[in-house]
């Protein structure tokens, strides 16, 4: 039903667009001059056709579930019921009406029910007619006032504003809400964690904490020891380390054998090829590195006489690298690129050759727009998850040894959080810390590599 | 100039063509240019003048479809020949943009580009004295001299283009190809370049391409007329504006085309 009416709505809009146009046509054709294009006529009509209906439509929905329920527990008002105990009539309520009730039914409840269904028809009825009456009234009203002299372009671009403003405001807003939902959980765990613990603590073993049964006190004293974050940041900047150690020389070099050396033809497929590396799944780059990467190094290793771990740091972050190799070229390529042909035009002029023009000249004009890649590429080694968690180990070892297992903030929360876990409980708050904290490095990371990027910009435009 | 009343040839073509693909963008081109003097090109645009001048220190080469056929004599060597060393030739001869090109660099830096690639300075005093003579020379140096190690970037486009100037002179080449030089320049800054033009020519020979036909009067001797492609007439300046002896000649110099 409600689908229906929202098609319908949807339908009334694109009618009313073409009678909007057609009484523009006919203003027209009696040769008065129109003060915008008839199509703007025949949005008019169409927003205020469908915008009006569609408000009231999602008030509708919105109140009607709490009136329908006030107007059903207005029947136990005054008996001395709990909120709690009102809360189950009328999930009872609810359930039998959808002849989900399975427990014994009261008369209470029958009465209830029966009274619920029927104040729901009426809602149901009355909401199409008003929301026709609506349209009518709304449609009628814009209908009437197109004429030579009403100013429709105005009203329409707001219109168009509005709606591109709020799309904005939607991202803007998410953004808002995962930030506060991180922030109240922190702080929570910060509660009952110290912040010089988590910090500065060298122990992370947040599997100490399931020990504790749920019907114990919570006492701060047992988690000493159990969540000190240095070796999961360690380990993350570590693994990020070796990424980039395969990610920037790699990327840049192929960045600038794109832009500067491949023909136009090489280019054409080389890029796109290179540009796949982007488009595989990280799950897929986790079990090459799992599977393939690392018992490879393990094996040479141990040929080498060397200890080495099938789950390394050295397959975790070598296969990262390679995975952000395409961010970095594709990027630093574009940047090459975009430095003007008239200084490479000087360079050449003076003498110099293809490399000393790269080296002296393009190199330090991109610089800006590299460096913005590289960075780019860090905040997303840092944020990666799926590799480090598949082939990385999950034991928070502190070291320096890429050859050993170690493990990251981002594979941590995967740890944390996988399976069973009680909202309120230190360990599950110590993902969300863990989450605060890599939002706000990669953040920062990220608000620096635009400053860069854009500082760039303003240099040739 | 002429010594013992001979014309110095500087640079000496024959039968240049030039395509660029399939299409064919200069005709048979035989001029000489005279040394230490100014020789204008003029024509009207995509007549072929900028192609022409890109020939003479081989800039044509770095776009890929362009091919040069035909010989280009300086010094009494072909430069067109496989022999040909691109780095010393444009050591040789220098080149001045339509838009002021400054390296996003200090500007010290840009002045000491060339003779850094051709190490031509062996001290740091050697390199600050080159550097101090072209920006002479470009009659810059006394308006920047206290802020040499500022972008070049920085500085107005007439200065931007005299840092250009200073550039292409500092490694002291025979030749100065200059490409509509003072397009991008105000009034003032043309002048100042016109000035400047006339100066460098003592020490080295000129070619300027040039839409502005006065400009051609004031600053060159010699001009060659460019139409679709081909070399119409070339000769004195004096000789092609007050008495020239094609009909497109006079057609483009009075204004009736172009």
């Amino acid at each position: 039903m409600n689908l229906i009416l929202f098609i319908f709505i949807v339908l009334l809009g694109f009618t009313s667009y073409y009678f909007g146009r057609k009484k523009a046509y006919t203003i027209q054709s009696t040769n008065k001059r129109l003060t915008a294009l008839p199509q703007f006529y025949g949005y008019y009509l169409a927003i205020w056709c469908a915008i009006p209906a569609f408000i009231i439509y999602s008030l509708w929905a919105i109140f009607e579930p709490t009136i329908v329920k006030l107007l059903i527990l207005s029947d136990y008002a005054n008996q001395g019921y709990l909120d709690d105990e009102l809360n189950l009539i009328y999930e009872k309520t609810k359930a039998l009406s959808r002849g989900q009730f399975t427990g014994e039914v009261t008369s209470f409840i029958q009465t209830s029910s029966e009274k619920y269904l029927n104040l729901r028809s009426i809602a149901q009825s009355s909401k199409v007619v008003i929301v026709l009456c609506i349209i009518i009234a709304s449609v009628a009203y814009a209908y009437k006032r197109i004429s030579s002299n009403n100013r429709t372009r105005e009203p329409v671009e707001k219109f168009f504003k509005a709606v591109l403003f709020t799309a904005s405001l939607a991202a803007i807003l998410t953004t808002v809400g995962i930030v506060f939902s991180l922030i109240f959980q922190t702080v929570d765990f910060f509660k009952v964690i110290p912040l010089f613990d988590f910090v500065f603590g060298t122990h992370w073993y947040p599997a100490k904490a399931f020990v504790r049964d749920s019907s114990e006190a919570l006492d701060p004293s047992m988690y000493s020891d159990t969540f000190g974050a240095v070796p999961i940041f360690a380990g993350t900047f570590f693994i990020a380390f070796i990424a980039m150690c395969v990610a920037i020389p790699i990327g840049l070099m192929s960045g600038i054998y794109l832009a500067e050396y491949a023909s136009y033809k090489v280019r054409q497929y080389a890029k796109p090829l290179i540009e796949i590396l982007a488009g595989i799944p990280t799950v897929v780059y986790g079990f090459f590195a799992a599977l393939t990467v690392g018992p490879f190094l393990k094996d040479i290793g141990t040929a080498m006489g060397l200890e080495v771990s099938a789950e390394s740091a050295l397959a975790a972050g070598g296969v990262m690298g390679i995975m952000i190799i395409p961010f970095i070229s594709s990027l630093s390529d574009d940047v090459i690129t975009s430095v003007p042909q008239s200084l490479r035009d000087g360079s050449y002029a003076m003498g110099a050759t293809k490399s000393e023009t790269i080296k002296k000249v393009i190199f330090p004009a991109a610089l800006p727009g590299i460096v913005g890649s590289i960075l780019l590429g860090v905040s997303r080694a840092i944020g990666e998850t799926m590799i480090v968690v598949m082939a990385s180990g999950l034991a928070a070892n502190l070291t320096l040894n890429p050859l050993e297992s170690t493990s990251t903030i981002t594979a941590q929360i995967v740890v944390i959080l996988i399976g069973d876990q009680a909202f309120g409980d230190p360990k599950t708050q110590a993902a969300f810390a863990l989450g605060m904290t890599l939002f706000l490095v990669t953040l920062s990371l990220n608000i620096f590599a635009l400053r860069v990027v854009k500082k760039y910009r303003e240099k040739y435009e | 100039m002429k010594r013992n009343g001979v014309k110095m040839i500087k640079i000496n073509s024959k039968n240049v063509d030039v395509f660029y693909g399939k299409k064919q963008a200069l005709f048979n081109i035989n001029l000489d240019i005279e040394e230490n003097q100014v020789t204008a090109l003029i024509g009207p645009s995509g007549c072929g003048k900028s192609t022409f001048l890109r020939c003479l220190n081989r800039m044509n080469d770095v776009i890929d479809i362009c091919k040069v056929q035909g010989q280009i004599i300086i010094n009494n060597f072909d430069i067109n020949d496989k022999s040909c060393d691109v780095v010393r030739l444009r050591e040789k001869i220098g080149m001045v943009f339509q838009k002021p090109n400054p390296f996003p660099k200090t500007i010290y830096e840009n002045v000491s580009y060339g003779p850094t690639i051709h190490g031509m300075a062996q001290s740091k005093s050697e390199m600050d004295e080159i550097v101090e003579t072209s920006l002479k020379k470009a009659a810059l140096w006394e308006e920047i001299k206290d802020r040499l190690h500022e972008p070049g970037t920085g500085l107005s486009g007439g200065q931007q283009q005299r840092l250009c100037i200073a550039r292409a002179i500092s490694v002291k080449p025979e030749v100065i190809l200059m490409d509509e030089p003072c397009s991008a320049l105000d009034p003032i800054a043309t002048a100042q370049i016109e000035e400047l033009i006339d100066e460098l020519k003592k020490d080295h020979t000129i070619i300027i391409v040039t839409h502005s036909m006065a400009q051609a009067a004031r600053v060159s001797q010699n001009t060659g007329f460019f139409h679709l492609g081909e070399l119409i007439e070339h000769g004195s300046t004096d000789k092609i504006f007050k008495n020239p002896e094609n009909k497109r000649t006079q057609d483009y110099i009075t204004g009736r085309f172009g």
